[in-house]
C-alpha cells in the first residue's frame, strides 16, 4: 500500500552545509548538496530523486551510493531511511554490450 | 529457452549448499555465478570459523569452501562459472550472460543467493584511491596475494573490520588505528584482542573527517563524536596512511528478486531490502527461494544452513522428497541455526546493551571500547585459574556459540556446558599435557598455556601465532601486553606447528614470572 | 463526511499532463490540487518514454498542438521552468530500409505538409550529411528540421516543481475512488483512504487508470494499454542530436546531453505482455531488450559496443483511434478530461497543459482541439 504524503509539508529551508560539494554519487558525479537541494525542490522519494538528478542511473546502477543518497534524502526530510521505498531493480544487473545482449542463444525448444 | 528444476544464482556457501541438498536428491541442478571461481567469499576466508563441530568450526573458511565445492561435484552440481544473471523475469525466466551471448533459462524452481554488498560512508576525500572496502582488502590480499597498502586506517569495528584488520596484519601491512562510530566494538571480543595485542590502537566514538591527498590517499583525520555522531572541534588526530579500509556493513544484494517482483520490505536489521519470506526462505512467489545473505545479513555458517533449507524445499516442492522428509530435515536445520544464533551477538540482542554474561559476570567494558581485557578483569572469568605446571588460560569473556576447545583436549580439561555459548571452563582435577590442541582450535586465539612458575623466576607462556617470519627458537624479543605495549624480555623457547595445530603456530615464550598473566604476545626484537 | 481539501481545480494524476495543468493554472493564480496514485511524481509514460518533441508522424487532430507546443513553449520552457529540461530542436529523422519504407514515410510526409509543416523526404545522401553515423542500409528518411527531443523525467519533474513552488497542492500515494457530482455539476473527488477533495474543476489525466475513474461518472473513453519498453546505454561521445525513428518502428530515440542514448522499442508482443513486475513499477519481458538492441545495430553499427545499464517497461494508454482525448465532456459539467496519449503525449505536453489551463479559466483554446473530443467515437456502420 502507498503512503499518503502531501508534498506541501514544510521541510524547512535549505541551508549550506560544508560538505555540500562532497561526491556522492561517483558514477553521476552528483553532490550532496545537489541532493538537498533536489529535496527541496520537491523530490521526495529515491525515483524521484534519480529521474531529476540521475543518483544511481550510471554504471554501478546505485550498488555504492543507494544506501547513502537515501540516508541524505531521509534526513532532509526528518523521516527514517526505512520509510523511502529503494529504487526499482532494472536487468541488466550488470552492464552488457548491445552486441551482446542482441545475441540470444538459439534454441528450438520454446517454453 | 532451456528447463531446469531448480536454477540456482550465486555458488557462494549458501547457493553451493542448496545445490548440494538438491541435487543429491536426484534433481538436475544448475548453478550460476558472475565470478571466475566458485565459493563466494569463502576462499578470502583465512580464519577459523566458530561453532560446533557440526557448523565446521575451527576449519578455515576456504576449507569449507573446498568441501562444498567437493561435496557439490559428488552430487552432480553443474556449476557454471562465468555466467552473470543479468535478470529474473516473469515465470521465473532466468537470463544470463556467458561470454558474447545471452541465454533464457526457465526453472521450475529458482533459488537466489547472491549475496551482498558492502556498504561505503563518505566523509570529504572518500572517492580518493586508496579509500576501499574492507571485502576488496580481502580480495587483493587473499586471493591475489597483493598488499592493498603500506599503511592502513581501518573503519568499522565489526566482525570484518576487526578480522580484516588481522590479515592486513598477517599479510605484513601497518595497521594504524581501528576506528568505529559506535561507542563499543562491534565484532566478537576476541577477534579485537588478537588486533590489539600486537598493538593496534582501537579509537571508539570517532569517525573519519578527512582523507588527505590530491590523487591519492596521503593520511586522514579522525575526530571524536558526540551521542548523536556528529565530529566534535579540537578533538582531531591526523594519520599518516595510504589506504582507508572501510568495513562499515554489507546491504543484500536482492535487485534480482525485487525485479522479479516478490514482496520486499526495507529492514534495517536484516542489512537493508530483503525479500519476504517463510522461515524457509521462500519469496511470495511460489517456487522462489532467498538463502543467504541476500535474505538478511548474517554469517557464511548460517548462510550454508540456509542454503540446505531452500534445497530441502525445492526438492518437496518438486516431488523429489516427502513432506515428512522435508519437516523432519528442516526441523534439524532449524535447529542448527537456532544454535547459531545464540548469544551475544545473536540477531534477535542487535541493538541491545549486554552488561553480563549468561554466568553473570560483568561484560569487559575496557574490552569494548579498547579491545582487551585488564590484568584485574580477566580474572573473573572462568577460564581463567591458576594451577601449578602448564595449563589453559582461556579469555574468552563473551557468550558467542562456538565450542571447539571441549573437543580439542584430549584429557577432558576443558568444559562448556550445556549450553553451547557457555564460556569455557577448566574441569576440576584435570591434568594438562601441554599439548596444546586447545590453543590451536580456538577461532578466536584467546587460549594460551601458562606456567605461571617455572621454579627459576621465570614462565612460560604459549601464544596462538600466525605471522611471518616465524621466529626462531631461542631468539630474543619482547612480551607484549594485551594492547601490544613492551613489557618485558621474552625468549622463545619453541615454536610448535603440526598438521593438527591447521597452520596456526604455538609460539612458547619465557618470560619473568611476574609476567605470567600479562604477556601475551611475541613480537621480535 | 466532512470536505477537507478545496482548490479552484482538482487534478488526478500527476503526470507530465497533470503537472504542467498545474503549473499554467497556478500561474493564472488559480488554486490546485493534484492526487498521485503511486508514491512518485511522473510514475507513468511521463517519466518512462523516449523523449521525443515531434510534429512529423503525428495526426492532423493533434497536429497544431504540437506544432504550437514547438514554436510557442519549447524554446523557452527550461527558463521558464528554472530547470534544465535539455529541449533540443534539432530535427527528426524518420528512416526507411525498403522502397516499402519509403511509401509509409512518403504518405506520413504528404499529410503533414497539407497541415503546414515543414517537413520533406531525403534521399540516402542526404539523410547520411545530416547524420553520418547511420547505416548503408538507410536509402532515405523524412526529415523534419523543427522536431527534436527533451529529458522526460526532467521536464515532468521541472513542471512539478515550478507548480510546487506556485502552491499547487501535490498529494502523492492517493488515489482516487470515484468522482462524485453535488447538484449537477462534477465537484468532489473521494480517494481510497477516505479522503474528500472539492473543486470547481476536475481534471482526470491518470493515464489508463483515466478509464475507471471517469467511469464512477458515467464516462467512457475506449481505449486500451500495451507495455512498451525502453534500454539506456552508458554515457558516449557525443554523437549526433536528433530525434529518430523508423518507418518499420523497430525503434526510436535520440542521444541525451548526458550522452547515454535512450532508445525504445518493442518485441511485437506488447498487446499481450505478462506484467508482474514490483510495486509502482511494471515489469520487463524477457525477450524484448534484445529485441530493441538488434534493431538500433541495423542502423547503427558502430552502438554495438556500447552497454546497455538499464532497460524498463510502461504502459502506453491507446485511444481507439490514436490520438487523446481532451477537453470539456458536454454532460458533465466541470469535467475536464486529458488521456489516451497514445504514446505520444510527451511532445505536446507543454501545449496541453497551457491549452487545458486557457479552457478551465477562460472557457476556450487559442489552438483547436476540437478533433480531440470526448464525444467524437462511433460505431463503424
Amino acid at each position: 500500500m502507498n503512503q499518503i504524503v502531501d508534498r506541501s509539508r514544510d521541510i524547512g529551508e535549505f541551508v549550506p552545509q560544508p560538505d555540500d560539494d562532497m561526491l556522492v554519487c561517483r558514477c553521476e558525479e552528483v553532490t550532496k548538496g545537489e541532493i538537498r537541494k533536489a529535496v527541496h525542490d520537491g523530490m521526495w522519494t529515491i525515483t524521484e530523486i534519480r529521474r531529476y538528478l540521475r543518483t544511481g542511473m550510471g554504471l554501478c546502477q546505485g550498488q555504492t551510493c543507494a544506501r547513502l543518497v537515501k540516508g541524505i534524502v531521509a534526513r532532509e526530510l526528518g523521516i527514517s531511511p526505512a520509510q523511502l521505498e529503494p529504487a526499482t531493480a532494472r536487468s541488466p544487473m550488470r552492464p552488457i554490450e548491445m552486441k551482446v545482449l542482441g545475441k540470444e542463444e538459439v534454441s528450438d525448444t520454446w517454453q | 529457452m532451456k528447463r531446469y528444476e531448480v536454477i540456482i544464482v550465486g555458488a557462494g556457501p549458501s547457493g553451493l549448499s542448496a545445490a548440494i541438498e538438491a541435487a543429491k536428491r536426484g534433481i538436475k541442478t544448475i548453478v550460476f555465478d558472475e565470478n571466475e571461481k566458485p565459493g563466494g567469499q569463502l576462499f578470502k576466508q583465512i580464519h577459523k570459523f566458530f561453532g560446533s563441530k557440526k557448523h565446521h568450526a575451527k576449519i578455515r573458511g576456504f576449507k569449507i569452501g573446498e568441501e562444498l565445492l567437493k561435496e557439490a561435484d559428488e552430487a552432480g552440481v553443474e556449476v557454471v562459472l562465468n555466467a552473470t544473471v543479468i535478470g529474473l523475469y516473469a515465470d521465473k525466466e532466468v537470463v544470463v550472460r556467458r561470454g558474447d551471448e545471452v541465454s533464457h533459462y526457465k526453472g521450475d524452481t529458482v533459488i537466489v543467493a547472491t549475496g551482498a554488498a558492502e556498504n561505503m560512508v563518505t566523509f570529504p576525500g572518500w572517492t580518493l584511491p586508496g579509500v576501499i572496502g574492507a571485502g576488496a582488502a580481502q580480495t587483493m590480499m587473499n586471493l591475489h596475494g597483493i598488499k592493498p597498502g603500506k599503511k592502513i586506517l581501518m573503519l568499522g569495528s565489526g566482525n570484518v573490520g576487526l578480522v580484516v584488520s588481522f590479515q592486513l596484519l598477517q599479510a605484513g601491512c601497518e595497521v594504524a588505528a581501528l576506528v568505529d562510530a559506535a561507542p563499543k566494538i562491534g565484532g566478537y571480543g576476541v577477534h579485537a584482542s588478537k588486533v590489539a595485542r600486537t598493538g593496534v590502537p582501537f579509537y571508539l566514538s570517532h569517525t573519519i573527517t578527512k582523507a588527505h591527498g590530491e590523487d591519492h590517499v596521503t593520511g586522514v583525520t579522525i575526530s571524536k563524536v558526540d551521542e548523536h555522531f556528529s565530529p566534535i572541534e579540537g578533538t582531531e588526530k591526523y594519520f599518516d596512511v595510504d589506504t582507508i579500509c572501510m568495513a562499515v556493513g554489507l546491504s543484500p544484494m536482492s535487485q534480482l528478486l525485487k525485479m522479479s517482483g516478490c514482496q520486499m520490505e526495507d529492514n534495517p536489521k536484516k542489512g537493508g531490502q530483503v525479500p519476504i519470506t517463510d522461515e524457509y526462505g521462500e519469496t511470495s512467489v511460489p517456487g522462489l527461494f532467498a538463502a543467504g545473505d541476500v535474505s538478511g545479513i548474517e554469517e557464511a555458517s548460517s548462510a550454508m544452513i540456509e542454503g540446505r533449507m531452500a534445497g530441502v524445499c525445492v526438492a518437496e516442492y518438486l516431488g523429489y522428497c516427502t513432506e515428512e522428509e522435508k519437516e523432519q530435515i528442516l526441523a534439524e536445520l532449524k535447529e542448527d541455526l537456532e544454535s547459531l544464533r545464540q548469544g551475544m551477538f545473536a540477531p534477535a540482542n542487535r541493538g541491545k546493551e549486554i552488561t553480563e554474561t549468561e554466568e553473570g559476570i560483568a561484560v569487559s567494558k575496557n574490552l569494548l571500547q579498547h579491545g582487551f581485557l585488564t590484568e584485574k578483569e580477566v580474572e573473573k572469568y572462568p577460564g581463567v585459574v591458576h594451577k601449578v605446571g602448564v595449563h589453559p588460560v582461556m579469555e574468552c569473556t563473551q557468550n558467542i556459540p562456538c565450542n571447539p576447545c571441549q573437543d580439542a583436549c584430549p584429557r577432558g580439561c576443558i568444559t562448556i556446558g550445556e549450553n553451547i555459548t557457555y564460556l569455557p571452563i577448566v574441569a576440576d582435577g584435570s591434568k594438562c599435557s601441554g599439548c596444546g590442541m586447545c590453543v590451536a582450535s580456538c577461532s578466536g586465539q584467546a587460549i594460551f598455556l601458562v606456567d605461571e612458575d617455572c621454579g627459576d623466576g621465570s614462565a612460560t607462556v604459549t601464544v596462538p601465532y600466525e605471522f611471518f617470519p616465524i621466529p626462531e627458537e631461542g631468539s630474543k624479543g619482547f612480551g607484549l601486553s594485551r594492547n601490544g605495549e613492551k613489557l618485558c624480555e621474552a625468549t622463545v623457547v619453541s615454536v610448535k606447528s603440526v598438521a593438527a595445530y591447521d597452520h596456526t603456530n604455538l609460539l612458547t615464550m619465557r618470560v619473568p614470572k611476574e609476567y605470567a598473566m600479562a604477556a601475551r604476545f611475541f613480537k621480535a626484537g | 463526511m466532512a470536505v477537507k481539501n478545496k482548490a479552484d481545480v482538482i487534478i488526478v494524476g500527476a503526470g507530465i499532463i497533470g503537472c504542467a495543468v498545474a503549473y499554467y493554472l497556478t500561474k493564472k493564480g488559480k488554486s490546485v490540487i493534484v492526487l498521485e496514485a503511486s508514491d512518485n511524481i511522473g510514475n507513468g509514460g511521463s517519466s518512462r518514454n523516449g523523449g521525443g518533441v515531434r510534429q512529423s508522424g503525428r495526426d492532423p487532430r493533434e497536429l497544431p498542438l504540437a506544432m504550437y507546443g514547438i514554436e510557442k513553449l519549447w524554446p523557452g520552457l527550461s527558463d521558464e521552468l528554472g530547470v534544465d529540461c535539455e529541449y533540443h530542436k534539432e530535427g527528426n529523422l524518420r528512416l526507411g530500409k525498403t522502397e516499402k519504407h519509403l511509401e509509409i514515410l512518403q504518405g506520413l510526409t504528404e499529410r503533414a505538409k497539407a497541415c503546414g509543416l515543414d517537413v520533406r523526404m531525403i534521399d540516402a545522401k542526404e539523410v547520411k550529411q545530416i547524420n553520418p553515423h547511420l547505416s548503408d542500409e538507410v536509402i532515405g528518411a523524412s526529415w523534419c528540421p523543427t522536431d527534436g527531443h527533451a529529458n522526460p523525467m526532467v521536464t515532468t519533474l521541472a513542471f512539478y516543481r515550478k507548480a510546487r513552488m506556485q502552491g499547487a497542492r501535490f498529494i502523492t500515494g492517493e488515489p482516487v475512488k470515484r468522482l462524485r457530482k453535488v447538484k449537477g455539476r462534477l465537484r468532489e473527488v473521494l480517494t481510497e483512504s477516505g479522503d474528500v477533495y472539492e473543486g470547481d474543476f476536475v481534471l482526470v489525466a491518470a493515464g489508463y487508470a483515466s478509464r475507471k475513474i471517469l467511469g464512477t461518472v458515467g464516462v467512457d473513453v475506449p481505449m486500451h494499454v500495451e507495455l512498451m519498453e525502453c534500454l539506456v546505454t552508458e554515457a558516449e561521445p557525443p554523437m549526433f542530436n536528433q530525434m529518430l525513428g523508423t518507418a518499420e518502428a523497430d525503434f526510436y530515440g535520440h542521444q541525451s546531453d548526458h550522452g547515454s542514448f535512450v532508445f525504445g522499442g518493442s518485441s511485437g508482443l506488447e498487446l499481450n505482455n505478462k506484467d508482474e513486475g514490483a510495486k509502482n513499477s511494471p515489469g520487463n519481458a524477457a525477450i524484448t531488450a534484445p529485441c530493441i538492441c538488434r534493431g538500433i545495430m541495423k542502423y547503427f553499427p558502430e552502438l554495438a559496443d556500447a552497454k546497455i545499464v538499464r532497460t524498463w517497461a510502461g504502459y502506453i494508454d491507446i485511444c481507439q483511434d490514436g490520438v487523446p482525448v481532451l477537453g470539456f465532456v458536454d454532460d458533465i459539467p466541470g469535467l475536464v478530461v486529458a488521456c489516451a496519449f497514445s504514446g505520444h503525449g510527451f511532445g505536446i505536453a507543454p501545449a496541453v497543459g497551457e491549452q487545458l489551463a486557457m479552457l478551465i479559466t477562460e472557457g476556450k483554446t487559442s489552438v483547436d482541439i476540437s478533433g480531440l473530443r470526448y464525444g467524437r467515437f462511433q460505431a463503424k456502420i
